[in-house]
């Protein structure tokens, strides 16, 4: 498991007043690797990918993105250095069509519209949404609109992609056909961070796991040894 | 090119009515109708597209119809006014875009209130701009190169010019990155960000945008009416007038400011004579009922509610392909 680090996290730092979210987060997710995130409710994860993605600002730390630092670059420059989230509540485009709002994303990379449409299209149909280029985002069952997150930060064509719970809330069998999706993706070189709470989808597709507790990382290392450490035990179950 | 069709059509429809009614009346009224929906679609790139409501937008109209007037004051041509009026425009856009877009929805509209009137104020105190009186304009002869003309029939065709150039100019930008960015914007902020979109800079864009189109027809305006003073084009009232043709016609659609700017002209400049001395003021009632009808109804507009009609002959031509 050597290779570059997509993404390294040193030292994050997140409070509100005097509420500490994170309290000096470290972690290093490794290139075209999949690396997840997970902890108990509470533990900060959705407030380490808003700060990574630089929708909030850390109060300190920093964070690289294959070698270059994000502190203090804007969320939307983060996404054109090539990292892209989704959001754990999904955040779709509620009045676009679903080729729209992909085609939104896909303009990143292609500021000429029928070429980004193209690219959307193709997108559309990896994710298994083609059928539904036509229909309103808020007119999606869950499950698509989860697919249509996913499909826009796709179209992004991110070199890392941070996935805020895409599987929380499928049916198992959509579960299964997300985590394939998500394995494909990680097969075409593309770096990704997961955070989830499905432990047992989570742990056979992930390469790397860390896990985090009240702001802190308390494990990590592969996957299968994750689930066997004292101290996640804990975390998740209290002390016996 | 296909899309381009309508605006074609639309113009010929305001040729033959102004050929046959060829009476100043009603003349003036397509002048003003044609204005109205030039503004309203400047309005509607930052305020429909975007969903940043401005209610401000009177001080674009105004720097139009300002830079014409004290251009005519000092015997320059009116056509370099034009360029003044867009150019005056274009400064106060940015520089009241890029404090007030940090501020999102309502916070943003209320800005664009103080902004509005703190423009009307300033030129109510300057003697330069004609103070609280105004400015008449001086008449030249009538001539393209005065932009001035002794019939309306010129002004109607300026002012035709004009809104088929926006209209053009709505539907490229509907159909390519700046349009679906801003839609985007208007759904969600933070995800277009997600996806690297720089919401002040698209914002910025499309706020200069529309503001040109209303300094243009606030040049044309003036060139018309040849008197031009701050309640009758700086006025909240008229910011207002502006923000209600956008919203009665439909937001965020190419052909939402044309259809709302004829009711809203129509109901201003005939209801009124129709009831003579008696019934002022019923033209506001009707088209604030009107707007209440909209709001409650058809939150898309009169555009919105004739929009599937389209949809469907669209989306068939597309099977059929």
């Amino acid at each position: 498991m050597s290779g570059e680090n997509a993404l390294a996290v040193r030292g994050l730092q997140m409070r509100y007043g005097a509420l500490r979210v994170l309290e000096g987060l470290d972690f290093d997710a490794r290139a075209g690797r999949i690396t997840a995130l997970i902890g108990p409710n509470g533990a900060g994860k959705s407030t380490a990918f808003a700060c990574i993605a630089g929708a909030t600002r850390a109060t300190a730390g920093s964070v690289r993105l294959f070698g270059r630092e994000l502190a203090g670059v804007p969320a939307y420059a983060v996404a054109r250095l090539g990292l892209v989230r989704t959001y754990q509540i999904v955040q779709t485009f509620a009045d676009m069509t679903v080729l729209e709002a992909v085609t939104v994303g896909a303009l990143l990379r292609h500021p000429r519209l029928d070429v980004a449409r193209d690219a959307a299209l193709q997108v559309l149909e990896r994710v298994g949404l083609a059928r539904r280029a036509d229909v309103l985002g808020k007119a999606l069952t869950i499950a698509d609109k989860k697919r249509l997150e996913l499909a826009r930060a796709l179209a992004a064509e991110p070199r890392v992609l941070l996935l805020d719970e895409v599987l929380a809330g499928l049916t198992p069998a959509e579960g299964r056909a997300a985590v394939e999706l998500v394995r494909g993706i990680a097969n075409d070189g593309i770096s990704i961070v997961m955070v989830e709470h499905v432990m047992e989808t989570l742990i056979p597709l992930a390469d790397h796991v860390i896990v985090l507790s009240a702001g802190r990382c308390i494990f990590d290392g592969l996957a299968a040894a994750a689930l066997a450490d004292p101290a996640v035990i804990e975390a998740y179950l209290g002390r016996p | 090119m296909r899309r381009y069709l309508p605006v074609g059509a639309a113009a010929l429809v305001v040729v033959v009515l102004a050929l046959v009614f060829a009476n100043p009346v009603a003349l003036d009224v397509l002048f003003f109708m044609l204005i109205y929906a030039v503004l309203g679609q400047g309005w509607n790139w930052i305020s429909g597209y975007g969903g940043q409501v401005s209610f401000g937008h009177a001080l674009f109209f105004g720097c139009g119809a300002y830079a014409s007037a004290v251009f005519a004051l000092h015997s320059l041509s009116p056509w370099l006014a034009l360029v003044a009026g867009v150019a005056v425009a274009l400064v106060l856009a940015v520089g009241i875009g890029l404090p007030c877009f940090t501020l999102r929805k309502h916070y943003f509209s209320i800005a664009t209130i103080a902004v509005a009137a703190i423009g009307e104020i300033v030129v109510r105190n300057t003697d330069f701009l004609g103070g609280s009186s105004g400015i008449e304009m001086p008449i030249e002869p009538s001539s393209l190169a005065n932009l001035q003309f002794s019939y309306k029939l010129p002004y109607v065709a300026l002012a035709l010019l004009l809104f088929v150039a926006v209209q053009a100019a709505t539907l490229y930008f509907e159909d390519s990155r700046i349009g679906y960015y801003l839609r985007a914007i208007r759904a969600n902020q933070d995800a277009a960000a997600s996806v690297g979109i720089d919401g002040r800079r698209w914002k910025l864009v499309a706020f200069a945008g529309g503001a040109c189109f209303c300094a243009l027809a606030g040049s044309l305006y003036a060139q018309s009416t040849l008197f031009v003073d701050p309640e009758s084009v700086l006025s909240l009232g008229i910011s207002i007038a502006i923000a209600l043709v956008g919203v009665v016609g439909g937001v965020g659609s190419v052909w939402g400011p044309a259809l709302g700017a004829v009711i809203y002209i129509f109901l201003s400049k005939y209801v009124a004579a129709l009831l003579g001395g008696s019934g002022r003021g019923i033209d506001l009632i009707i088209y604030g009922g009107l707007i209440v009808l909209v709001a409650a109804v058809r939150p898309g507009g009169l555009a919105g509610a004739l929009a599937p009609l389209f949809r469907k002959r669209k989306l068939a031509r597309r099977k059929l392909a």
